[in-house]
Formats: structure tokens, sequence, C-alpha cells
């Protein structure tokens, strides 16, 4: 028993004196668990709202009604202004650009209320939806929210649209007598003046009813008819497979976030085994070391990532080549910004086993914060600001324009912007501490 | 050749090297004498430019060098303690690799990688990759590197540690016969059997100072005053401690209980008599002769493996 408790005592003393096996136990857990936490909605954190363009051209009261039960709903923030280049004042979003801003993939989707949405005459009600399912998720969330909101304002409609819908097929005179003869049935099973149920079909006020559900499918196949819901999807129609065209950024960077370790690792090998000491005393100057290490990671990265591409492209038909160039420009982007955060860890790190323990903690937290394996919108707004710090986030959106959106290099020129920049930032100063000695 | 001035390193608390002051020239075979942690290797990592020092100035053919800069690297082939070799890699590979540094042609690097594999006989295993060698193989390998660009100083830091004495005495070999041929080489070692077997100047190092320097005949005569006299340990010889403690200076080794005298000749005589009759076999007791690690002892008051 002694013997067995002083071994299990040795593990708990080498495991306690292994800095980075704790951060990876104990951190890495807690890290996890605060992102999903945070999408899942525990822990007091709510979880963020999809933003939606909407856009009201109605005056009808009905339409208010719908904006404001949207405005408090919890799963969907309206956006209705923007601030147009060269002005201070934001104004109110149009359809056109509503439009334009879900093309160009600054939002998901836009909900319109168009001017005819409920005319007085009118025996429906006209919605317009632009989307684009760049995420099918956040896409589903969208309908879904739309639709239960709506329904549970169309009950209190019901009995208004039903007798318009009449007046359309009977005529003004049958429609009444419908009326009348509805009233008075009404009336007469639940014992009340049939001219009060005909006053309240006849002046009717929104929001006055309890309703009634809307819940019943058969009820919204009736009231599909009373519902003009235009839906357009503004991108992506032509690709053959939107399901690996949408996660294969993701993935993508996750994988080249492990050459991240690699690189982080290698210089650390190469000490252990004595060779970096050799260049060292040769004519050889620190940064040509380390610049021979960062293209090799580069050039490492690039291949992996076609590779995955490649294969993409053979089995489920992913189509890289129609934007190639740009496709070619974010892989490159990426791959120097991954390869440099593995320069940095290096740089900070004091043995192998630390710069792997917080190589993994990076490649984790980034992946989780930054896109690769679910939208970010489903964040809380402070996680997403922080999100926006992450490299993933930047190279996530930037092969979602690419292979999703066959965007143009205007499109993709802010991300591949600060993918280099950070690239370069982050470089110069493992170029500096290396320089200076403080490595190795 | 080389001179070292006033050079002092100190690594946060610890002092490595103190004010050292040496001078090696030309076709020297200059030994660097220490026990571990005395700095030997720390001042090897200055004059190649790996460590900058706190004060202190290197000369070379009279001329001020800065080790960092590359330009003076091309003077210096260093030899590191560890097999600096890529391992996954074959002979030929790793020379090319270290040799293409140099900024040689093509051509003039091929003609000195067959030379130095000739030399250090590994001509016939170039293709074999580095980790299916033997431990003597890396070694000559890790040597050969060290000399593709036809150094001026060959710059040794224990470059036998961990092989067998038959791969141990090929190196020697192999640096005696590149001293023969016009090297300068620095050497740093704890054996004082490879000092004395190899070099031809010593510089005797313990605690980041230079506690004695000269050649080895003249390192020799700081001790020749004493001479020791060794009784091997066995059980029965550990039980009379108390008895051979009593005959004067005597240091208890890992097989031997040493004696150390102040003259000889007489008093030596006395003092076998005294041991014989105290029942000690004569088999047991020999009489040594001065050496390094006497002059390490002498000046240390410790042994140099200690």
């Amino acid at each position: 028993m002694k013997i067995i408790f002083n071994l299990l005592l040795k593990d708990y003393i080498r495991y306690f004196n292994d800095k980075p096996a704790i951060l990876i136990t104990f951190a890495v857990p807690i890290v996890l668990i605060i992102i999903f936490g945070s999408i899942y909605g525990g822990g007091g954190s709510p979880r963020g709202k999809v933003k939606i363009i909407f856009v009201n051209e109605s005056n009808n009261e009905i339409s208010k009604i719908i904006e404001a039960k949207l405005d408090s709903s919890s799963m969907i923030q309206l956006v209705k202004k923007y601030t147009p280049e060269n002005e201070k004042t934001p104004t109110f979003i149009d359809e056109e650009k509503a439009k334009q801003f879900v093309r160009e993939g600054k939002r998901s989707a836009a909900l319109i209320l168009p001017n005819d949405f409920f005319a007085d005459t009118s025996s429906s009600l006209k919605f317009k939806f632009f989307y684009d399912p760049k995420n099918e998720i956040e896409s589903q969330i969208i309908q879904a929210s739309i639709q239960q909101t709506i329904m549970m304002q169309i009950s209190d409609l019901l009995p208004v649209l039903m007798q318009r819908k009449a007046r359309d097929l009977l005529g003004g005179e049958e429609a009444e007598k419908f009326k009348n003869k509805l009233g008075s049935v009404i009336g007469e099973y639940f014992d009340v003046s049939a001219d009060t149920i005909v006053d309240a079909m006849t002046n009717f006020k929104p929001g006055s009813s309890s309703g009634f559900s809307s819940s019943d499918s058969n009820e919204t196949n009736i009231l599909s008819d009373i519902i003009k819901f235009e839906s357009e999807q503004l991108v992506g129609m032509e690709i053959s497979n939107p399901g690996v065209t949408r996660i294969v950024g993701g993935w993508a960077m996750m994988f080249l976030l492990f050459t991240l370790t690699a690189t982080a690792t290698s210089l650390f090998e190469e000490k252990q085994e004595g060779s970096l000491k050799r260049l060292m005393c040769m004519p050889v100057k620190r940064s040509h070391i380390l610049w021979s290490k960062y293209i090799f990671s580069i050039s490492l990265g690039v291949v992996q990532l076609f590779t995955m591409f490649i294969f993409a492209w053979l089995f489920y038909d992913v189509d890289i080549f129609s934007n190639f160039l740009n496709l070619l420009i974010v892989v490159i982007a990426s791959a120097s910004a991954a390869v440099a955060f593995g320069m940095i860890i290096t740089s900070f790190a004091k043995s192998i086993n630390q710069a792997s323990g917080i190589a993994t903690l990076i490649i984790l937290v980034m992946s989780a914060l930054g896109g690769s394996w679910f939208p970010i919108v489903f964040f809380p707004e402070w996680i997403q600001v922080i999100a926006k710090g992450t490299i993933t986030y930047w190279s996530v959106e930037a092969f979602l324009q690419v292979l999703w959106r066959q965007a143009d290099f205007s499109a993709i020129a802010l991300h591949v912007l600060i993918l280099f920049s950070t690239a370069f930032i982050v470089n110069f100063y493992s170029l500096i501490r290396f320089k200076s000695g403080k490595i190795f | 050749m080389l001179k070292i001035s006033n050079i002092s390193k100190r690594f946060g608390r610890i002092d490595a090297l103190k004010n050292i002051d040496l001078e090696i020239e030309q076709g020297e075979f200059f030994g660097l004498l220490g026990p571990n942690g005395a700095g030997k290797s720390t001042l090897m990592d200055i004059i190649i430019g790996y460590h900058k020092p706190d004060t202190g100035t290197l000369f070379f053919e009279n001329e001020i060098i800065i080790p960092e800069k590359l330009v003076t690297r091309y003077k210096f082939g260093y030899v590191p303690q560890e097999i600096s070799l890529y391992q996954e890699l074959s002979a030929h590979q790793n020379l090319k690799i270290f040799g293409s540094i140099y900024k040689m042609s093509s051509k003039e690097l091929d003609r000195k990688i067959a030379k130095v594999l000739e030399l250090v006989k590994l001509s016939e295993r170039k293709n074999d990759t580095v980790k299916d060698f033997s431990g003597g193989m890396k070694r000559r390998l890790n040597l050969a590197a060290s000399i593709l660009h036809d150094p001026q100083i060959i710059l040794c830091d224990e470059p036998t540690v961990g092989i067998d004495p038959q791969s141990r005495n090929a190196i020697f070999d192999m640096l005696h016969q590149l001293n023969q041929n016009g090297k300068t080489i620095i050497y740093t070692t704890h054996y004082m059997e490879e000092a004395e077997r190899l070099c031809s100047k010593l510089a005797i190092i313990d605690e980041g100072k230079i506690i004695a320097n000269g050649s080895l005949n003249d390192l020799i005569k700081l001790s020749e005053k004493r001479e020791t006299i060794r009784v091997r340990k066995t059980s029965g010889i550990i039980s009379k401690a108390d008895f051979l403690k009593s005959l004067g200076d005597v240091i208890e080794l890992d097989y031997y209980f040493e004696i150390r005298t102040e003259e000889k000749g007489k008093q030596n005589s006395e003092l076998f008599l005294n041991l014989e009759k105290e029942g000690i076999p004569p088999e047991l007791i020999e009489l040594r002769k001065s050496s390094l690690e006497d002059v390490f002892l002498n000046l240390t008051g410790r042994s140099l493996r200690d």
C-alpha cells in the first residue's frame, strides 16, 4: 500500500510541476465551457440575437404590431438603419439596399414589409424575404422566428381576412349575407347578440383579441393562402454542394492551426537535438533561421489547405476553381497569420511542452471563437467582439466570401489585410525577441 | 593567434566566468581542463559567438574580433558536446546542409565532403541515415560537420562524451592528424587522461576562473613536491579507515584512500612500514606520481570529478 501511495505521490508531484499539462487539463475545458455555455444560453449569459435587416414600407397598423413583436424577439435583432459613406447620420434601409447588404454578406437575411403589405381591400398579408443561406442553422433560426411572430399576429386578423376572402369569392352582397348569417349562428350558440358579433367582425381592432392558437398545422395551411411570403435566395443558388462549401473554410482553418503547433515546437526540437546551436555558431543570422522556418511552415500550410480543397472538389463538388486566385490569396494570408502565431508562441515558451500546451489552447479557443465550429452569431455580443480579434474569424469569413459568395477581391481585401497585418506584427515581435537572444 | 582578455559572464546570480585571460598560439593543441560546471563550455560559447560576454575582448591575430559577426565565424569550427546533426538525414545530406552555409560552390563542397568523410572514415556509410549510426560514428560525423570549411581554429567541447574507448581513440587520432596539419585546436574535457595525452598546453578552470595555465610539465611541477600513496578499498581496509586517517592528509575516493605526503623518500618508506605493520597487504598499496588530477586537487582541494 505504501508503495502505491509513493508512486501515486510521484505522479502528482510530476503532474503539478508540468505547467502545460495543468493548462491543458483545466484551462482548456474552462474556456470551452464558457464558449459553449454562451451559445446555449447558460451561466446567466444571454445568447446573441441573430441580426436581420428589416424594412417597413407600410403605414398599416398591423405592420407596426409585427415590427414591435419582432423587435421584442429574443432570437432576432432588427437592423433598420445604416450610415451611408461620407455621411454621419444613419438613414433607413430600403429594399434595394437590403438586397445589396444580403448579397454582400453584411447580413444573412432581410424581411421587407412592402407598401402593399396589407391594403384596405386586400385579403392577404404580403412579405418579402431575402436571404443568404451561408449558414444553415442561422437561416433556420431566422425563418422560424419570423414565422412564429407573424403567425401569432395572424390569429387576430383571421376574421377580417376571411370576410375579405369571402367578398372576393362571393361578391359584396353575398359576402354581407355570409357575415350576417355567421354572426347569428355564433350569437345563437354563444348566447351573444348577433349584432355584437357582426360589429366586432366589421370594426376590427388589432391586438384586442386574445386570439387562437396558430400552431395547428392545418390552420397554417389555411393561412398560407392568406400570407403572401415572397422568399428569394440571393446568394449561393448555383452552388452544387452548399453544406460542404459552407463548412470547408472553417475546417481548413482549424487544421491549419495544427501547423501552428508544429511551427511552435520544431525550433525546440532542433534545440534539443543540438542542430540549432550548431547553426547559431555558423555564419547564419538568427533571422535567417526564423525566416526559413516561417517560410517552410507557410508552404506546408498552403499545401495542406489545397490538399483539403482539392479533396472537397473531387468528392463533394466544391467549386474551388471559379475564384481560384482569391482562394489562393486567402490561403496564403491565413497560413501566414497562423504560422506567425506559432512563432510568437515559440518566442514566449520556455520548453517544448509549454509551447505545445499553449498551442493546443490557442487552436481550440480560436477555432471555437472564430467560427470554425459554429457561426459566431450565436455568441453574446461581447464574445462576438472578442471573436473578431482572432485570425480564425477573418480567415473563415474570407473563405466564405471566396467559396460561397464567389466574391471578388474587394470583398476580401479587409480580411486579407488584417491577416497579413497580424502576421507582420506578430512576426516582427518574434523576430525582435529571437534576434535579441531572448529565445534560446 | 587567439587572445582572450578579461572575459566575464554572469547568468543570473551565477558568475560563470570571472576575468578570464588566455593566449593560444598558432598550431597549439590547447586543453581546457575542469570539472563539470567549471565554465569550459561557456568560454567556448563566447569564443564562437553563441553567448555575448559581459566584459572582455577577444583578439584574433592581434585584432579585436566580435564573434557574433558572421565573418568571424568562418575562422572557427565548433564541435558541440551534443550530437548536433539531423538524425533522419544521411551523413552526406547533413554535410551538404551545413557546408552550404559557408558559401562554397557545389563542386568545392562535394570535394570537401569527400575529404572529411575520408578523414572520419565514413565514406562507405555516407548515404546511411545518422540515426542508424553507432555513437562513435555519430561523434565522428559531428566532427566532420565542423571542419568542412577548413577553419583555422577547431573548438572541441568534450567531443568524446559517451563513447567507447575505441571510438574515442579514433577521434583522438583524427584530432591529432588535424593538429599535425597545422590546425589550432582548443579542447575542453574533464578527463585528465585526455588532456595529458592530447594537449601541448593546458589551462585548468574551476568555478569560472583560470587557476593554472601552461604546458603539461609546467603544471605537473606545481604538485611535484607531493606524492601520493593509494590504498585500494576493500571491506578489510574500510574497517581501518581511522588508522589510515591518523597517518596524515587522507582523502577518501571512490575506490581508494589517498594518503598525501609532504616529502618523497624516507617519509614514504616509513609510511609503507606502518601500513604493513597494520596488516595491509602490499598488493593493495601503490605509490603514485603527480598528475593533473593532483594539480587540480592541490589547487582546489577537490577532485576533478567531484
